[in-house]
């Protein structure tokens, strides 16, 4: 059966008061005016809406939206030994920005990042939840590394990534994403990639584990990826369109995510249509087995248009459910 | 004229103002009441520019809250979004292009008249380049990034005409989208192009914070008459590679940090100062901050534009340069 899921990220605040309540704690923190725990039990009580509004809207596997992310690379960075967090970087072609890991020596992993904010999100019941981490591969091309070589930088990451893999199996994740935009930039670069999923891989155990690309296609490495010791795929079919005749004409066999609603624009996507392309891709990849979700993390969008979305990706995962 | 000194765009809002905007948005205050504090702080900040002897002035939009929906709400087609996240615990809104645009009466110009009036100096006009408009919207309506962005143009154009027609001798478009996709550099002159075409005021872009090593051979190609560029933050390094490729426009010469609370010591910015006049003749070498100072307190931004203006002069009169 086609189901659902979202890539990670969720607006942190909406329009009303009640939903600014995250960002007026951040700011009384800052100030010295709460403790850090008041801080976190706000964030919590988020985190417990974001995951109840993924729930409602239909979505079977959701995530804990990153709410408590700085951001996808010095979230993770701030927990690596060798690593230091600096000044602001453009994230992509979006609109934000990102703090800079500077890598000062070997990187390791020190302690769990994303565990205990996964296991809250996990104990509040419902069915699985996806954890997600920061890929290697795009930990150090965003990363400054100097004159160091670049394979041992994305090694390290890679070694440091499958610590935290380890431990949020030993936490009892089932279900695990590690996401690599930063390939879709450099297409090339391909086998680093793939040593360093390898490596992350070594300590998936049972999990389900899954490789999400978004921000542009990977229409020319799609063997290579379907090649990796991986149970799902995640493109991004909607900024990355060549992942449409890519997938067409070679097929897939590995199950697929597939990033088909917009989370870029506010525009609201017609699901029949989306649907219909979809099927487009009956008997050239496992349809029944793979998700429907986003193009990539929600939170670029106004937290109404995200949970409009959230609806779309369920209505369109109906929609193709029908037609199989 | 040699080493004339300017601002890029906006300066810090006074206190006073920033508690007004925040009763007007709940409905405490009326409209008439914002603007005139949004006069009171313009006066303001013209007075303190001409006092400490800036030569090019800007109005430094105190009447504006975001650069892109500021334009936005005045523009048929076009709404405004929720809240979205930039970093941190900062959140903007973003426009939202639903429809065809259309400029139902000029944006700019009415601020630009009352602002001009309180000074003898040329004052900047200040449009959001069609670029950077398209890039930070959502886009609900046009089949393609680059229709957008040609739409933006054509209204924007338009107001630039405004501007001339009001008596705007320097209009500058910002782009700081502009080196947001690589790969669309050549929209970027199209569209920059389109607003600029047939203007006979001087005309000046500026860009902060991107990727000047891939941006660079398209420094020529912009067709604007005076590049503003952030310098000092990241910029420097940047100097040799105009020594080897020289820029065939005006530069405006960023050498004040607007991200920093430290300022700047007069022997830094004359040696920022001294070595922009190593590649550039000093008649088409403008200095100003790297970028808008809305981020620094009233206090910080006035000490850093003293700063500069001061290591100019002093950077004049060493040489001789009037």
């Amino acid at each position: 059966m086609v189901s659902t899921t979202v890539v990670g990220s969720y607006p942190r605040i909406g329009e009303t008061p009640q939903e600014q309540r995250l960002r007026r704690a951040l700011a009384k923190f800052d100030e010295g005016a709460i403790a850090e725990e008041e801080l976190r039990s706000v964030e919590r009580s988020i985190v417990k809406e974001v995951v109840e509004e993924q729930r409602a809207a239909g979505i079977s596997l959701p995530t804990d939206g990153e709410i408590t992310w700085y951001d996808s690379q010095s979230h993770f960075a701030r927990h690596f030994d060798g690593v230091e967090v600096n000044g602001l970087v453009r994230y992509f072609d979006t609109n934000t920005y990102y703090r800079q890991p500077v890598v000062r020596g070997s990187i390791r992993w020190r302690e769990p990042t994303v565990v205990d904010e996964w296991s809250y999100a996990s104990s509040l019941g419902a069915g699985p939840l996806k954890a997600v981490v920061t890929g290697p591969y795009t930990l150090a091309s965003l990363a400054k590394s100097g004159e160091r070589p670049r394979h041992e930088t994305i090694r390290e990451f890679a070694e440091a990534i499958a610590g935290e893999v380890r431990t949020l199996r030993a936490a009892g994740a089932s279900h695990i994403q590690v996401d690599e935009p930063a390939i879709t930039r450099n297409l090339k670069d391909v086998k680093l990639l793939v040593d360093a999923v390898k490596t992350v891989a070594t300590e998936r155990g049972t999990a389900w584990l899954s490789l999400f690309l978004y921000f542009g296609d990977v229409a020319g490495i799609l063997d290579e990826l379907a090649a990796l010791p991986i149970d799902n795929l995640g493109l991004d079919l909607v900024q990355g369109q060549k992942n449409w005749k890519a997938l067409a004409s070679h097929g897939c066999e590995v199950p697929l995510t597939l990033g088909v609603i917009d989370a870029r624009n506010t525009k609201r996507d017609d699901p029949r249509g989306v649907a219909r392309s979809t099927l487009s891709l009956k008997g050239k990849v496992p349809l029944a087995e793979s998700y429907v979700s986003p193009s990539n993390g929600l939170e670029f969008l106004p937290r109404e248009k995200a949970r409009e979305k959230l609806r779309l990706v369920s209505e369109t995962a109906k929609f193709v459910e029908a037609g199989l | 004229m040699t080493l004339l000194t300017t601002s890029v765009g906006s300066f810090p809002k006074p206190p006073y103002l920033t508690r007004a905007r925040a009763q007007h948005s709940k409905g405490e205050l009326p409209d008439e009441g914002l603007r005139a504090l949004e006069e009171r702080a313009t006066r303001e900040w013209i007075a303190f520019q001409e006092e400490i002897g800036i030569d090019i002035l800007v109005d430094g939009e105190q009447y504006r809250g975001d650069m892109a929906t500021y334009f936005a709400e005045n523009l048929g087609g076009c709404e405004v979004s929720g809240l979205v996240r930039s970093y941190g615990n900062r959140y903007y809104k973003k426009p939202v292009v639903t429809g065809e645009l259309e400029r139902p009466g000029a944006i700019t110009v009415d601020w630009w008249s009352w602002a001009q009036g309180l000074t003898k100096k040329p004052l900047k006009g200040m449009l959001t380049g069609p670029y950077t408009m398209m890039d930070w919207s959502f886009n609900e309506y046009y089949p393609s990034r680059e229709d957008l962005a040609l739409a933006f143009a054509k209204v924007l154009h338009a107001e630039a005409r405004d501007l001339e027609r009001a008596g705007a001798r320097v209009i500058q478009i910002d782009e700081p989208a502009l080196s947001a996709r690589t790969d669309e550099l050549d929209l970027v002159v199209k569209a920059l192009g389109a607003v600029t075409r047939g203007l006979e005021s001087k005309t000046i872009t500026h860009t902060c914070y991107g990727n000047y090593d891939t941006v660079f051979p398209y420094f020529n190609r912009l067709p604007v008459d005076q590049l503003d560029l952030e310098m000092s933050n990241s910029g420097l390094d940047l100097l040799e590679r105009f020594r080897r490729e020289p820029l065939k426009k005006e530069i405006a010469f960023g050498v004040i940090d607007v991200h920093s609370h430290v300022i700047e010591s007069p022997n830094q910015i004359r040696d920022r100062i001294e070595r922009a006049l190593e590649i550039f003749p000093p008649d088409r070498l403008y200095i100003d901050p790297d970028c808008g100072l809305k981020t620094r307190t009233v206090e910080e931004a006035e000490a850093k534009l003293r700063a500069m203006v001061s290591a100019t002069r002093d950077v004049k009169e060493s040489r001789g340069l009037r």
